[in-house]
């Protein structure tokens, strides 16, 4: 109830800049992707202006890096849908477009405008190497959590092995893996089912796996 | 003809792409191939990702479409790998109301978050391949003449800065800094 009043005494075209400026801060100072300005998104739309309440909020947070797509993005649009409708779902996304467009833009064309040649060109290449390095630090900073058992090395291998060595595309890969993970865990699921009365110990021994 | 194209394929991406920045990084990665897209390029790329603020898929979009054809491209892959999420987020709010009791979404993400790990480690072989070797040479040269064939400046830098970052959390800024740095004095 009491967040429905300040809406109202909002009016909507404040509601459309709140969101623009949130979300623009919010990618401004992000670096790297991800949600890390997590806080400073929330503090803004839940605390100072009341948009949305906290656990809406967290949902969001949790779904839009379930979602495929940019993950910024997918929250800006829930997060928008919700609190101003269609128009609000584009203002955020929008405010969350602009300085990550902008900003790599300026960046792309001073990098294409430099001539690489003797020491600047021995700079790039040193950024280069440090740039795949940082590229496998993703590995593991995502394998942490995502590579837990021997099904999903399995995954990891031959998806590595498809895409360098048979130059198998992306998008086939995403559909690819999710079939299997959908028919893996459904096996799972229905071995347990015919095992259940009788062996519960092999069941959770078959979970560590 | 070219536009629909850049369009098409930034938008599938977006369509299908799991996993956040670096798995969507990895997937641009194969397709920018259609692009004429060096790994080099793809290198650079990510240097300039990790410096420049904002989500790393609208990053990559803006730098792929800027090199395919200026600013249009720019603006058309931008466009491309973003209106997926307006799309989904809508869809999938509808879906998820509808099967809430049902697993199928936890599953499939169960064989999409290994293949987005998997193809990371792709994306890192080939860039490896590419800024780790002398001009021509590349993992195939590593048995017959690995001195010859590898840059051994770049492999140091690469060693370092990975244990830098995965063991001791430095900052990525920096790190590109000081490899930049080192490049210039080394490897000129």
């Amino acid at each position: 109830m009491e967040i429905k009043d300040t809406i109202e005494k909002t009016s909507k075209l404040k509601m459309y800049w709140v969101l623009f400026y949130t979300f623009f801060k919010a990618s401004t100072f992000t670096f790297a992707g991800g949600l890390a300005i997590l806080p400073a998104i929330k503090h803004d739309l839940v605390e100072k202006y009341n948009l949305i309440t906290e656990k809406d909020f967290m949902e969001y947070a949790t779904l839009s890096q379930t979602f495929p797509g940019v993950i910024v993005l997918n929250f800006a649009s829930l997060v928008g849908r919700h609190t101003a409708g269609f128009l609000g779902m584009i203002i955020a996304g929008m405010g969350a477009i602009f300085p990550a467009f902008f900003l790599m833009l300026v960046a792309t064309i001073l990098a294409e405008m430099i001539p690489k040649e003797g020491a600047v060109l021995g700079a790039v290449k040193g950024i280069r190497a440090a740039s795949a390095a940082m590229i496998l630090s993703a590995v593991f900073s995502l394998g942490k959590y995502n590579i837990k058992n021997a099904f999903s090395l399995i995954i990891m291998i031959s998806t590595f092995m498809l895409a360098v060595f048979l130059n198998v595309e992306a998008p086939l890969l995403v559909i690819l893996s999710a079939l299997v993970g959908w028919l893996y865990n459904r096996m799972i699921r229905n071995k347990h089912k015919k095992q259940k009365p009788e062996n519960k110990e092999e069941e959770s021994q078959n979970g560590n796996d | 003809m070219e536009m629909i194209k850049l369009f098409f394929t930034f938008f599938k991406l977006g369509m299908l792409g799991f996993g956040g920045g670096y798995a969507m990084l990895s997937m641009i990665m194969t397709d920018a191939r259609k692009f004429s897209i060096t790994a080099a390029q793809f290198a650079d790329m990510n240097a300039l990702d990790m410096v420049v603020p904002g989500a790393i898929a609208i990053n990559s979009a803006t730098y792929v479409g800027y090199l395919h054809s200026g600013f249009t491209g720019a603006v058309v892959a931008t466009l491309g790998v973003s209106i997926p999420s307006f799309i989904i987020t809508a869809l999938m709010m509808r879906l998820f109301k509808r099967f809430e009791n049902n697993n199928w979404l936890t599953d499939i993400l169960s064989g999409i978050k290994p293949m987005a790990v998997g193809l990371i480690c792709a994306a890192v072989y080939q860039i490896g391949a590419e800024v780790l070797f002398n001009e021509g040479k590349s993992f195939s040269y590593l048995f017959s003449d690995p001195l010859g064939a590898v840059s051994v400046v770049g492999v140091i830098i690469f060693v370092v800065s990975a244990v830098a970052n995965i063991k001791f959390k430095v900052n990525p800024i920096l790190i590109t800094i000081i490899a930049g740095a080192v490049g210039a004095v080394f490897l000129k």
